[in-house]
């Protein structure tokens, strides 16, 4: 009798993950496993794969150093970039505003989110181009400026594609602080700086590293915004992937280039983790 | 008698009956038959009429949509709007920037292109990997071999059969804002030089291994088909040390050249005709010490999925009528005696479009070697992501 | 302050504006203004391939986000009753499935699919009675699929938090009082999750409809919206693509406003 009914459950329990556990071993396990054999392949004579067992394209990795780190360096550059941005705003947002018009000006901070990206890049595309603010400086004596297809219009391009994300979290976390903390703080004669400082901040930080995390983890595998703001120039490693596949048609090369970034976004996952946990733990630290 | 090329005219009762009695005999397909007389298109058109023509026998089915893969600014879009009219089809087109990334498309399978724009170095490759279709000519009375230079159009046709119909040649000139570059540009010697000073920051290449690096090669004294590596080396050298100084590497250079963001680009004659017609200080200049010459053809995928469209469009195109339009607009020079008697003369006497010979000389046609190269196609790679 | 967080909202809104504002242009350009119409809404409308672009993506997102929402949803359940190992097993699973950058999900599937088909279409044929064998190829399943993976890790890790802070006490109660495990959970559990189903779906929705890296690589000859955008990036942009860019931006905005609404009222009738 327990032994049927353990026999039902554990169906049901089988039930209950087969299909998403079915969709996680052909979509995800499945091709990363293909990716790996393609990295230890060679291109074939025309482009395409053709299968071998070779490291020559792990040890060709080195000519896409520049790649490798504009990614390293741009990633989490823009993401704190983000953050510089986002943390006053978020801060407004859960501390300062006009509860009656919070909901919505939070709201307004969401809807960007719903309009094409990569419209809104062009948009960019428009005011960086001559026609957009260099018309304008122009227009008071200063020429040819050059704002479009440079690592900083790419930066930009960053803030302002991820400016939400980053926001989120932050507002999220500093929403949840318990008012009567300030309060408290204010009571015992802190000034608002330090209870800032002492307070709100390190209770806001696990948003700031979640908003940090995943901005930079998006930001590793970008292709999009350097492609349009940076004019083909500014080379984050997503478009040195796309490039291998569909020009140079290096499949083997790209696979590997793919693998090693996935190496990359668990080794900086892992380094992000470990921040937070560290993080929490001197929380807690201060809060006792 | 003469093949008519006048599809859209009407055509006489004597003519009718001749061909009729061709077609009859035998010595003309029915599909010859419906293309001269005009009755394939009105065929067509009325096959998707329910209850008028069901029989199969007549045209096709031409569907409601096609796609056609081409590049940047390089049809009338008239063209196909006219061709939507007059068939029911609309015509998709999608943008590409270099033959290596057609080829990459088509490689991945799945492209959904009816029809597409290769360059004559390409051919031969698409037709060994069995990419393309060869052209069922009965399906393309309006093309005429007999009229085409030949000089451009023997690369479209492999082991006596046709895989690909030309659409216009051209070359590979600079194009240049002489309002904001004042030292003569005349050369890729030059055009390298002027990258890194007047031009600093507003010179580009094209996304296009066989352009780019070529013109390097070129401006080194080497052949601009050339896959010996010591050579591609000293061109990559060349290239890294102008990267930093571009304004960006992409083969529609057009939108950046009118809104004067880039004052000098790698350019296609087609571009520098119209970049120069509506932009005066915009000139167009081969390099004295070479570059490219080429011509462009139409091809069928083998893969395509509306065929008959595909046909469709590509007799349409074939057709000198609608081709001068084509060339008037687009600015690229034709290979089709029959279309250049039409073109007005303001066109014919465009030296841009029409260089003289003596320009031509140094230039050189792309080589089937360069596209399948690993070393050139690595070294374009290695160049964007430096 | 206020200067910054208005000047925060202007950075958000400057290009979004301008889109909105090319999208009424009289002439060509997306770059230049030169008049009021509202012409290109119809041109729009009437473009048989950008309609056929925003049909696919609907299709698209609807279907992927649908299908992770259950399943992704039953596999938050499930995971509730999985020993700990297996638990482990699927919770990296469904973090790397967040986490790999979209362009290697989208490079990967490829190269996997690519890999099948060539396999599996030589067999097929072989064995197939008719003499035109069915084709396997990239297009909408394959766009369905890689989009699904990312929703489903989405919508399970969002119902599993859900599921997490619920109350045991009243499903106990519930099959104390001899309800059947079905009703406890159509009558106890369901509700207190839906929100985060549906929240679920709403964000796995977005994600597909806006994703343009993972579909560039997997779409074959499909289009799909930012695919097309992309395109007519390349192509010369029209305001046709401002005027559907400011649709669905409204489309949108008219979305989350009925939730907010649906959201209120649901809180107004329980009483908090």
């Amino acid at each position: 009798m327990r032994a049927a009914m353990n026999t039902k459950r554990n169906l049901v329990t089988a039930a209950l993950v087969a299909p998403a556990a079915a969709w996680l071993f052909v979509f995800l396990v499945l091709p990363f496993v293909a990716m790996l054999v393609f990295a230890f392949g060679e291109r074939a004579p025309e482009g395409g794969y053709q299968a071998a067992f070779t490291f020559a394209q792990f040890a060709n990795l080195p000519t896409r150093a520049t790649a490798f780190w504009n990614t390293l360096l741009l990633a989490p550059a823009g993401a704190l970039l983000c953050l510089v941005v986002a943390y006053p705003t978020a801060y407004h947002l859960a501390v300062k505003a006009n509860p009656r018009y919070r909901l919505i000006l939070v709201s307004l901070v969401v809807v960007p989110f719903w309009t094409s990206l990569l419209v809104r890049t062009y948009a960019w595309m428009y005011i960086l181009g001559s026609r957009g603010i260099p018309n304008l400086l122009a227009m008071v004596g200063i020429e040819d400026v050059r704002l479009l297809n440079t690592p900083g219009a790419v930066l930009l391009g960053i803030v302002y594609g991820y400016l939400p994300l980053m926001i989120m979290p932050i507002y999220v976390s500093l929403e949840k602080l318990d008012r009567r903390l300030l309060e408290a703080s204010a009571d015992l004669g802190a000034k608002p700086v330090s209870t800032f400082f002492g307070v709100t901040l390190p209770l806001s930080l696990p948003g700031v590293m979640t908003g940090v995390a995943l901005v930079t983890i998006l930001l590793l595998g970008e292709y999009l915004i350097p492609q349009l703001l940076g004019g083909g120039k500014v080379f984050f490693i997503g478009n040195a992937l796309v490039d291998l596949f569909l020009q140079s048609r290096n499949w083997p090369f790209g696979s590997a280039i793919a693998v090693t970034l996935v190496a990359v976004v668990v080794v900086v996952l892992m380094v992000a983790m470990r921040i937070a946990w560290r993080v929490a733990g001197t929380r807690q630290v201060d809060l006792v | 008698m003469t093949k008519s090329h006048r599809e859209n005219a009407p055509i006489t009762a004597d003519r009718l009956t001749d061909e009729l009695m061709r077609l009859k005999r035998g010595s003309v397909t029915r599909r010859h038959f419906l293309g001269v007389t005009g009755l394939g298109l009105a065929t067509a058109v009325l096959a998707r009429q329910p209850g008028l023509f069901n029989s199969t026998a007549f045209a096709e089915d031409l569907g409601t949509q096609m796609s056609i893969a081409t590049w940047p600014n390089y049809h009338d879009p008239a063209t196909f709007e006219a061709f939507k009219a007059a068939t029911g089809v609309a015509v998709e087109v999608n943008v590409f920037g270099s033959n290596e990334e057609m080829l990459a498309k088509l490689q991945a399978g799945g492209t959904g292109w009816d029809l597409f724009v290769p360059t004559n170095y390409t051919i031969s490759t698409y037709a060994k990997l069995g990419l393309i279709d060869e052209l069922d000519l009965s399906k393309l009375p309006n093309y005429d071999p007999s009229t085409e230079n030949p000089r451009f159009t023997n690369e479209g046709i492999i082991d006596g059969k046709t895989y690909a119909v030309p659409k216009n040649w051209g070359t590979t000139g600079i194009a240049v804002n002489s309002d904001k570059i004042k030292k003569p540009v005349t050369s890729w010697k030059d055009f390298f030089e002027v990258a890194i000073t007047e031009a600093d920051g507003r010179a580009m290449v094209h996304d296009y291994q066989l352009t780019t690096i070529g013109n390097a090669l070129v401006s080194l004294g080497y052949s601009f088909n050339s896959i010996k590596p010591e050579e591609l080396a000293k061109a990559e050298e060349v290239l890294l040390k102008v990267k930093p100084h571009l304004y960006a590497i992409n083969s529609d250079y057009q939108p950046a050249m009118r809104a004067t963001d880039a004052w000098m680009t790698m350019c296609w004659t087609n571009d520098g005709a119209q970049l120069n017609r509506d932009m005066p200080e915009i000139q167009f200049v081969l390099g004295k010490d070479g570059g490219e010459i080429w011509s462009d053809f139409y091809a069928i995928p083998k893969s395509a999925a509306n065929k008959p469209a595909g046909y469709a469009l590509l007799n349409y195109l074939m057709t000198p009528e609608n081709a001068v339009k084509e060339h008037v607009a687009n600015g690229a020079p034709t290979t089709d005696s029959r279309v250049l008697k039409l073109l007005p003369a303001e066109v014919t006497s465009n030296k841009i479009v029409y260089p003289d010979e003596a320009a031509l000389t140094p230039l050189e046609f792309g080589a089937a070697v360069t596209l399948t190269d690993p070393g050139r196609a690595e070294l374009m790679a290695r160049f964007k992501a430096a | 302050m206020r200067a910054f967080i208005s000047s925060v909202y202007l950075f958000l809104y400057a290009p979004i504006a301008l889109v909105v504002l090319f999208s009424f242009n009289a002439g060509r350009s997306a770059s230049e203004f030169t008049g009021f119409s509202t012409d290109w809404y119809g041109k729009a409308l009437g473009n048989t391939f950008l309609v056929s672009a925003l049909q696919n993506s609907l299709i698209i997102a609807f279907t992927s986000a649908a299908l992770a929402a259950v399943f992704g949803t039953m596999a938050a359940l499930g995971m509730e009753r999985l020993g700990a190992r297996m638990r482990a097993l699927f919770d990296a699973l469904f973090a790397a499935a967040i986490v790999v950058p979209g362009v290697v999900i989208g490079i990967a599937t490829l190269v996997a699919l690519v890999a099948v088909f060539s396999f599996l279409n030589p067999a097929l044929a072989a064995l197939w009675p008719g003499d035109r064998p069915p084709q396997l190829g990239l297009g909408y399943g394959s766009i369905i699929a890689a989009h699904g993976l990312f929703s489903m890790a989405l919508v399970t890790m969002i119902v599993k938090a859900r599921i997490a802070s619920l109350g045991r006490d009243i499903v106990e109660a519930s099959s104390d009082l001899y309800a059947t495990p079905l009703t406890t959970f159509r009558l106890i559990v369901l509700p207190q999750i839906l929100p985060s189903i549906l929240a679920g779906f709403l964000l796995a929705f977005t994600f597909s409809f806006d994703d343009f890296i993972i579909a560039f690589f997997v779409a074959g000859s499909k289009t799909t919206l930012p695919i097309y955008v992309f395109a007519s990036i390349r192509r010369g942009v029209t305001p046709e693509i401002n005027a559907i860019a400011t649709l669905v931006l409204f489309a949108s905005l008219l979305l989350i406003l009925t939730a907010r609404i649906l959201m209120r009222e649901k809180r107004s009738k329980s009483g908090e």
